[in-house]
């Protein structure tokens, strides 16, 4: 009877569908694979203001995920990504959370979002799953079994300050930043550490979030009080808006910048003529000459080829997770929140950024001060296992 | 009323039976989008009814949202924790009124600036609540809210949400077929024949605007213990523009409209958002879609539905209006040397005149000689520069339509202002409960029935007011010009002002007028004032004629002395116009 | 201190005169046609990418003026044509379509730049001794642009019969049909100039932020209050309402905190909305 059968076009438009339904297939076969795959909820941004970092995160999450697949996977299990939107609000991430959960029975959940977000995130999953999130945030939170892989204030700045001294003609400190609890806890541990190196604060200035700020005026202020340092805890659009202001006043020359957080795509967006004695102090960029990173940026290369968007220490994180819950998993060989805790405490595991460490819930981790040059970063320092003097329980 | 309350058990009912068919993430998903269709409930009230849209309705849902975590915080696992869900959704309810009937005090048509305002409040309260940190716990918000006590699991507060909002749906579709709801719309429809009515504009307003900052308060109260979280953003304008675009997506005019658009632009987005990343172009273009062909919002696709399943609500029972507390004798007014300027150009250049012992009193004089203006200052509706105007012995320093309305004073103006979106019945019913309803009678579906001799009486002269669920937009230019006469003295005043009521009619339409007239003042024993130009009609209408020139008086007697005297013939030239 | 008390006049100055070339292109649409185009700010955003797509490509910086009042034109005419015109150039209606269509123009950008930052580099580099002090001339250029824009306009629509024709036409659009006015084509052409002026704004502001597919929704919020508080339909309006709010928030920066400056721009709308609901200089 085969050969009956003819590949007619009609016969190929059926036999193709039938294809289709068994790709569809897994919805109903679901029981009987679901003990074989597990699934892990990444919260990436595809909307919203952070929506920029989107497409990198995606990259960065499923290279991670065929990282440890390739190696076997976690819990000798292969890893399989759902994405869920953690650009809106934090009812709707907090939301997708719960549908991750009930409906697509994710047994982790990788984050890279806001802090609102992440509280929303957290009052949801309840500590029922492992709950890693990966960006720059403030500090201060240990609500259980959430661990934090991202840069707190205190390793940002503890040595980077007076490394960046150097370069600096004196010890005058400006602060400027956004109206919100990042840049003022930022700016609050900053004051302890000027205070340590001798330095002083002439002045802060704190612009409202999401809006449409101009900053003419505290560049006029900049100019008359002639500090040394800018302390910059900006963020997204005002970051690029006020350095471009600072530079177009001519102030670039005598005074040095310091942002908090001064990623690849500001960077671009600050562009080639605003970002001279600009610096950048954070646990990752892009073109940091370690081998681990080469690979990482090759790997993505292979996979994305020219399309391969720019990573920054925003999205690689997500990468990281994956890292570091396969290699607390392989020691506690459970996902049970006790067994995780209890194994991610001290465990140690490598980055494209280099080793870390899981202290306290928190990442010991490399520090890299970058200076601008053009629109790339050139690590002029690396400040090893920095601790985070955060301490969960 | 039986249709009422089936409607509204149906809807109770489904919301209440809907996730056991749907499951526990569902019923987690629809709890929140109640929440905002909460919200959105209020905006259709007061966007659809009274004609006024907030832009920043996530405000309140905020400022009751971080009062309600306050409260959970103090009173814990008390089943105290329970009331706090309604004190603050009074409490942003108080707030709402105060602030509207604030900017809504003596002035009219004020929709775009309040809207505007609203949004400058909600930019504003985003940014206390972002840097306000040592109260509102700043950008991150306050966290590890108490749930209610008792509620478990999203399921417990799924039905506490369901229930709420449909007796909240209830309590909208109660308030639009009352007869305050027919106010709001007469609001939207013409809000300074209310005022002219008698009714305190500004009040009704606010009061709409309160309900739906209660509505938006309980979202607020019930959204706290969902999430355990409250954050700045829900006072960020996204959020408010989103409850907006529910509204307008369902249908701002029905009371269900808004809670559908809450459900469907909400379902739409989160089944978009994780499936396809271009999903916001999705929604860009089902929204623009909407507003270009469905204008009156998805329950448009329902409206055939509807008239099927409920029919018009049952004919109330008819039932004697209260009379209304009246000195049965005429109203005096004088002017004193009155001026009125606009801009550059002087309306009125000391006008002195006043009532004296007749009944009819006709003004005349050229175009420009200052009759209606004097009217308009009279009634509010011009600013007086200088003079006094005395009414029933009393100096009115600022004359406004509605006090000066409620002194006893109709008018019925030379266009034809009556509510075009309202039936012919709505309209004689709003005339005829001003200055008659008491507190919550505007609540009473029974004031539907009310009627009058009076209002009897002209349903005899003019037959097309029998036809009473007419839209008044669909009457002729007459039967509006008699409409509003009949709306202007069911209201049984002591003081009746006339501009040409009889423009525009027919020759019968015209005796009727005049029969009318005549008559009304045999009954109501009321002094009537009417410009008019037509000398045939003063002849037969008028115990005293005044003449007006350039903003003054020039003349008055009898129709025979002012025809004869020579300043009125100069004013005049070619004769009697 | 009196160098920088020099430096945050000019600067005040400046941000009064960018915000004024900021409001015009709504201005042109909201004040002479009441149409709400929320989308305002997203028509700014497609002229501040059209500078970069000029830039990029080597031509001449002032070439963008011309090919992004083109662009913003062009999408003007589309958008009035099936959007605007079939609306009735209702006020809260069109505020509902432009809010689809700014979030779709938003999308549309994205698809084809992506979501990244985009810099403009600055057209004219240095800077300039303004009564000893040193301002950067690429904006003083800008103010010198704006300022003679707004006074040509002003001396335009006071003067020339297209503004006479706009003036009869959205005081009595029946009367001026009936005058042998073109009322469709007239209100064509003032939205499409609207929308094209919306488009040079974006190039004269290109430099100075970051181009972002989100970069509009920066200006909508002042954009509309310095109208409603200067009064829609009148140059003097345009003035009173960019002085009021971009003077008001330049100086309270300056002299208390940002935060303040802005929530004072917000409270001082709502005074305004309230007590002067058709603005300071309303259209007569």
């Amino acid at each position: 009877m085969l050969t009956s059968f003819k590949l007619t076009r009609r016969n190929f438009v059926r036999a193709a569908s039938a294809g289709a339904l068994a790709i569809g297939a897994p919805a109903i076969l679901r029981p009987a694979m679901a003990a074989d795959v597990l699934k892990i909820g990444v919260l990436v941004a595809d909307s919203g203001p952070a929506a920029l970092f989107g497409p990198a995160q995606r990259a960065a999450a499923e290279l991670g995920a065929a990282t440890v697949n390739a190696k076997g996977g976690i819990l000798g299990r292969q890893v399989a990504i759902v994405f869920a939107d953690a650009g809106a609000s934090p009812a709707e991430v907090a939301k997708s959370a719960v549908k991750l959960m009930l409906s697509d029975k994710v047994e982790m959940i990788f984050g890279s979002h806001d802090s609102a977000v992440r509280q929303g995130v957290e009052n949801v999953v309840k500590g029922k799953l492992p709950y890693v999130y990966t960006p720059v945030f403030e500090g201060d939170d240990c609500s259980p079994n959430v661990y934090f892989l991202g840069e707190v204030p205190e390793q940002e700045l503890q040595k980077t300050l007076p490394k960046l001294l150097e370069f600096a003609k004196g010890k005058t400190f400006y602060l400027v930043g956004n109206d919100y609890v990042w840049a003022r806890t930022t700016n609050e541990k900053a004051k302890k550490y000027i205070g340590e190196i001798g330095g002083k604060v002439v002045a802060e200035d704190y612009y409202p979030l999401g809006a449409p700020n101009k900053f003419e005026n505290t560049v006029a202020k900049i100019k008359a009080e002639k500090p040394s340092v800018v302390l910059q805890t900006l963020v997204g659009g005002d970051n690029v808006n006020f350095n471009r202001t600072f530079a177009d006043f001519n102030l670039s020359d005598d005074i040095v910048r310091l942002s908090c957080l001064l990623e690849e795509n500001t960077l671009m967006g600050i562009g080639k003529d605003a970002s001279k004695n600009l610096y950048s102090s954070l646990g990752y960029f892009a073109d940091i000459d370690l081998p681990e990173n080469k690979t990482f940026i090759g790997e993505l290369a292979k996979k994305y080829g020219d399309k391969a968007p720019q990573q920054c220490t925003i999205s690689k994180g997500l990468y990281d997770a994956f890292i570091f819950a396969s290699a607390v998993a392989a020691k506690s060989k459970s996902l049970g929140a006790k067994e995780f805790a209890a194994a991610a405490e001290g465990i140690s595991f490598e980055t494209p950024s280099g080793p870390m460490t899981m202290t306290k819930r928190h990442t010991t981790k490399n520090i890299f001060l970058a200076r601008c040059d053009g629109t790339k970063f050139t690590v002029i320092d690396t400040f090893s296992a920095v601790p985070t003097q955060q301490s969960c329980t | 009323m039986a249709s009422f309350l089936v409607r509204n058990a149906l809807i109770l009912a489904a919301l209440v039976l809907l996730p056991l068919f749907l499951g526990e993430f569902w019923a987690y998903q629809l709890g929140l989008y109640f929440l905002y269709g909460l919200a959105a409930l209020g905006i259709g009230l007061t966007w659809g009814q009274v004609g006024i849209l907030p832009l920043g309705q996530g405000m309140f849902v905020a400022i009751a949202a971080y009062l309600t975590a306050y409260g959970l915080f103090g009173f814990g696992t008390s089943p105290m924790a329970y009331l706090v869900l309604p004190a603050a959704s009074v409490v942003v309810a108080v707030f709402g009124f105060a602030f509207a009937a604030l900017v809504f005090r003596g002035r009219f048509e004020q929709g775009p600036s309040f809207s505007l305002m609203t949004l400058a409040l909600t930019l504003a309260a985003f940014q206390i609540a972002n840097g306000w940190s040592s109260v509102t716990g700043g950008f991150n918000g306050l966290r590890n809210i108490p749930g209610l006590p008792g509620l478990d699991g999203f399921l417990d507060l799924y039905h506490l949400i369901a229930v709420v909002l449909a007796l909240s749906i209830a309590g909208v579709d109660y308030l639009v077929r009352a007869p305050i709801g027919v106010l709001w719309r007469a609001i939207a429809d013409n809000e300074r024949r209310l005022a002219f009515l008698g009714y305190d504009v500004a009040l009704l307003k606010a009061a709409g605007f309160a309900v739906a900052c209660g509505l938006a308060g309980l979202a607020g109260a019930l959204y706290a213990p969902q999430q355990n979280l409250v954050t700045p953003d829900l006072a960020g304008f996204a959020f408010s523009g989103d409850l907006v675009i529910f509204a307008a997506v369902g249908g701002r005019a029905t009371v269900l409209g808004p809670v559908i658009g809450a459900l469907v632009v909400g379902v739409l987005s989160a089944e978009l958002r994780d499936r396809f990343p271009w999903w916001e172009i999705v929604i860009a273009l089902f929204f623009i879609l909407v507003v270009l062909r469905l204008p009156g919002g998805l329950m448009t696709l329902f409206a055939p539905l509807r008239r099927l399943s409920l029919g018009r609500n049952a004919v109330p029972v008819p039932l004697e209006a209260p009379s209304k507390p009246r000195t049965a004798s005429p109203l005096s007014v004088a002017f004193e040397d009155v001026r009125v300027r606009v801009g550059d150009v002087t309306i009125l250049d000391g006008l002195s005149v006043r009532t004296g012992e007749e009944a009819v009193l006709c003004v005349i004089g050229p175009n420009g000689a200052g009759k209606t203006s004097a009217l308009n200052v009279m009634t509010g509706v011009l600013p007086k520069r200088g003079g006094r105007i005395v009414i029933d012995g009393l100096d009115v320093l600022r004359p406004e339509p509605a006090t000066v309305a409620g002194k006893g004073v109709a008018r019925k103006f030379q266009t034809p202002s009556v509510f075009p979106k309202l039936t012919i019945d709505e309209n004689l019913a709003v005339a005829l409960w001003a200055g008659r309803w008491r507190l919550f009678d505007l609540l009473r579906p029974s004031l539907f029935g009310w009627t009058s001799p009076l209002l009897e009486e002209m349903r005899g002269r003019f037959q097309f007011l029998e036809q009473g669920g007419k839209l008044a937009s669909a009457l002729s230019h007459g039967e509006r010009q008699l409409l509003e006469l009949t709306m202007a003295l069911i209201t049984e005043p002591r003081l009746l002002l006339l501009d040409e009521p009889c423009a525009g009619l027919s020759h019968e339409e015209t005796s009727a007028v005049i029969e009318a007239i005549q008559w009304a003042r045999q009954y109501l024993n009321l002094r009537i004032i009417i410009i008019e130009h037509d000398m045939e009609l003063v002849r037969r209408l008028a115990d005293r004629v005044v003449v007006l020139h350039q903003g003054r008086f020039l003349a008055d007697g009898s129709i025979e002395e002012v025809q004869h005297n020579p300043e009125v013939q100069a004013v005049y030239v070619g004769g009697s116009r | 201190m009196e160098t920088l008390l020099l430096t945050q006049v000019i600067n005040v100055v400046y941000e009064v005169l960018i915000l004024a070339i900021i409001v015009l292109g709504l201005a042109v649409v909201m004040g002479l046609l009441n149409v709400l185009n929320i989308a305002h700010g997203e028509f700014i955003m497609i002229g501040a990418y059209t500078a970069y797509v000029v830039q990029k490509s080597g031509l001449p910086y002032v070439l963008a003026v011309p090919a992004a009042a083109g662009v913003c034109g062009i999408i003007g005419l589309v958008v009035e044509r099936f959007l605007i015109r079939p609306l009735r150039y209702e006020p809260f209606e069109t505020l509902l379509a432009t809010w689809g269509l700014g979030l779709l123009l938003r999308k549309l950008v994205e698809l084809g730049f992506g979501r990244g930052y985009r810099s403009v580099e600055i057209p004219v580099v240095g800077s300039l001794n303004f009564f000893g002090e040193a301002y950067p001339t690429y904006r003083l250029v800008l103010m010198g642009v704006s300022a003679s824009v707004l006074a040509g306009l002003f001396l335009w629509y006071r003067r020339a019969p297209t503004g006479a024709r706009i003036r009869a036409m959205v005081g009595n659009p029946v009367l001026a049909e009936a005058v042998g006015i073109k009322t469709r084509e007239l209100a064509r052409n003032t939205f499409v100039t609207g929308t094209a002026m919306a488009g040079i704004a974006g190039v004269m502001i290109a430099p100075l932020t970051p181009v972002e597919p989100f970069m509009g929704l920066a200006f909508i919020v002042n954009s509309f209050f310095a109208l409603v508080v200067g009064g829609m339909g009148t140059v003097a309006g345009l003035f009173a309402g960019a002085g009021i709010i971009g003077g008001l928030q330049s100086v309270l920066s300056a002299t208390v905190n940002p935060t303040t400056a802005y929530l004072a721009m917000l409270f001082l709308s709502i005074l305004f909305l309230w007590q002067r609901p058709r603005g300071l200089f309303p259209r007569p």
